[in-house]
């Protein structure tokens, strides 16, 4: 039974060593601690973890974010297994929080269609029995939202983005699942895969919902939204 | 293939290189829309000032290119090929003992080049197009192998993660090297270069110039592509116009390492560094000593 939901963006530059001695975002990593901080709030048994990844698979609830495969920050715990970047973004996230409750990873495909994701998410939902299930979402918007983005320019990114920001501020889940799978890896919009796990792994509406950032500030769309939290 | 490990010459079209030669490559871009000098060649005679300007100031190597590497329009081979190609015949009807490298990834371009006189192709994406070797064999032309990582051409890095950024730079580099010898392009005319911010954010970049004793190490000349780049500006805070000092500093550190070819947008100040070193290193002896010895 899921309780509760966050949805934060994976940028590697969430990780403060990453961006040197400039902060860079510090308004965007608030957000998202904030937004986890109020998931764990809600009082989950258990946090799922789900993020765009090379492949569907689960992964070692002790798995951790390989920051130095960025190219800078710390060596990481070599007893902890490497996740994949959005996953192992989500475990930085709740290792940030303090959490040290169970934990469920999963990776999801680019290349999944939205019924499968949907699926994945209703099995995650059900893998904590009738535990009380915080759910983790990464995923990010598109990357080519203007000519110094990462993928550079697509007029369709904004419209993509907009229809996905609107689901997610109206608590319309359901709508995630409408995201087309092609335009997304189109538009190198990550989240799409993670975005209808948790549409599959939350069929009512969870509410309400807090926006804490949405914004494009390197061209690549960040949304870090609160749902159902029980604290503001 | 480790080129057995030892350094040897570097021969490029008519002229042949000893290992303690540092070489400057001066980019001469024939776009519209190239990141540090917005097309200040794009004009042909422009393009041709640089270079007897380039070559006055000690040139080695002039590269001509004709797609910038930031994302932008599509190049389509005809209008890569009108860029380059007309121009790197006039540089050749100039300049004929000049070494002319053309930065392109695609054979078609290669091949017009190299029968316009071209002496090296500087494939920059990392051998996305197979058929390049081949021309640079076919012509007798060198060939840069460079690492783009997995990118595409005009592709930037997107959180591009490397489980050890060295390994992978030497094991894309090498492979097209060994390629490049199978194609049966001559081994004294291969160059590695790791490609800086190519696939590779800052950290990444820095990594490589921290490590590229262990690209020299490997026997191959290296060329490094420093010059005025996004991980200098962000290392420093700097906007393109203002990362000289920070190209310079680079270049000291690449050279003292052993890299072999510098390419360049600032050819004067790159060869009083390179001399610098040269002499720091014993390898090249002072313009002019009489301090302490009158």
């Amino acid at each position: 039974m899921i309780v509760s939901a966050a949805l934060c963006p994976w940028p590697p530059l969430l990780v403060r060593e990453l961006t040197g001695a400039d902060p860079v975002l510090p308004e965007l990593r608030a957000a998202c601690a904030a937004a986890v901080t109020a998931l764990l709030a809600a009082g989950p048994e258990l946090v799922a973890v789900v993020g765009p990844g090379p492949r569907t698979a689960r992964w070692p609830a002790d798995g951790r974010l390989d920051v130095a495969a960025f190219g800078g920050g710390p060596p990481g715990d070599p007893a902890r297994p490497v996740l994949p970047p959005a996953a192992g973004i989500g475990a930085y996230l709740l290792d940030q929080a303090g959490y040290q409750g169970p934990r469920l990873v999963w990776s999801v495909s680019e290349d999944e269609p939205a019924s499968r994701c949907a699926a994945l998410g209703a099995e995650l939902a059900g893998l904590g029995g009738g535990q009380r299930t915080g759910l983790l979402v990464l995923g990010d918007g598109s990357a080519r939202r203007g000519p110094r983005a990462p993928g550079y320019v697509d007029g369709r990114a904004a419209a993509f983005d907009a229809s996905a920001e609107r689901a997610v501020r109206a608590g319309d889940l359901p709508a995630l699942l409408d995201l087309d799978p092609g335009l997304a890896r189109e538009l190198m919009a990550t989240g799409r895969p993670a975005w209808q796990v948790l549409a599959g792994a939350c069929p009512g509406p969870l509410r309400p919902v807090h926006v804490r950032y949405a914004g494009d500030p390197f061209g690549v769309m960040y949304l870090v939204a609160s749902l159902a939290p029980s604290a503001p | 293939m480790l080129n057995e490990n030892l350094p040897g010459p570097l021969t490029l079209g008519q002229r042949s290189f000893a290992p303690q030669q540092r070489l400057v490559m001066a980019i001469v871009n024939r776009t519209p829309d190239s990141f540090y000098d917005k097309g200040a060649t794009w004009d042909v005679s422009a393009a041709m000032e640089r270079v007897h300007a380039v070559v006055a100031e000690g040139a080695d190597i002039v590269d001509i290119g004709g797609v910038a590497a930031a994302p932008g329009a599509a190049v389509s081979v005809a209008e890569e090929t009108r860029r380059t190609v007309p121009f790197v015949a006039a540089v050749r009807a100039a300049y004929p003992d000049l070494v002319i490298s053309v930065d392109t990834w695609r054979h078609q371009v290669g091949r017009a080049a190299c029968q316009a006189g071209a002496n090296l192709l500087n494939d920059t994406w990392g051998g996305q197009d197979p058929q390049l070797a081949a021309v640079a064999a076919e012509f007798g032309a060198g060939l840069v192998c460079a690492h783009a990582g997995p990118l595409a051409p005009q592709t930037r890095p997107f959180r591009v993660a490397y489980p050890d950024v060295m390994a992978d730079v030497l094991d894309r580099t090498l492979g097209q090297a060994s390629r490049a010898v199978a194609a049966g392009v001559a081994p004294a005319a291969i160059l590695i270069d790791a490609a800086h911010d190519f696939g590779k954010n800052t950290w990444q970049s820095l990594e490589v110039t921290r490590r590229l004793g262990e690209m020299t190490g490997t026997g191959w000349p290296v060329l490094v592509s420093l010059s005025n780049k996004d991980f200098i500006g962000e290392t420093l805070d700097r906007p393109p116009g203002g990362r000289l000092t920070g190209t310079l500093a680079s270049t000291a550190v690449c050279a003292w390492l052993g890299a072999r070819v510098f390419r360049v947008h600032q050819v004067q100040q790159t060869r009083e560094v390179l001399a610098m070193v040269s002499a720091i290193r014993g390898e090249q002896p002072p313009a002019r000593a009489v301090r302490g010895l009158a």
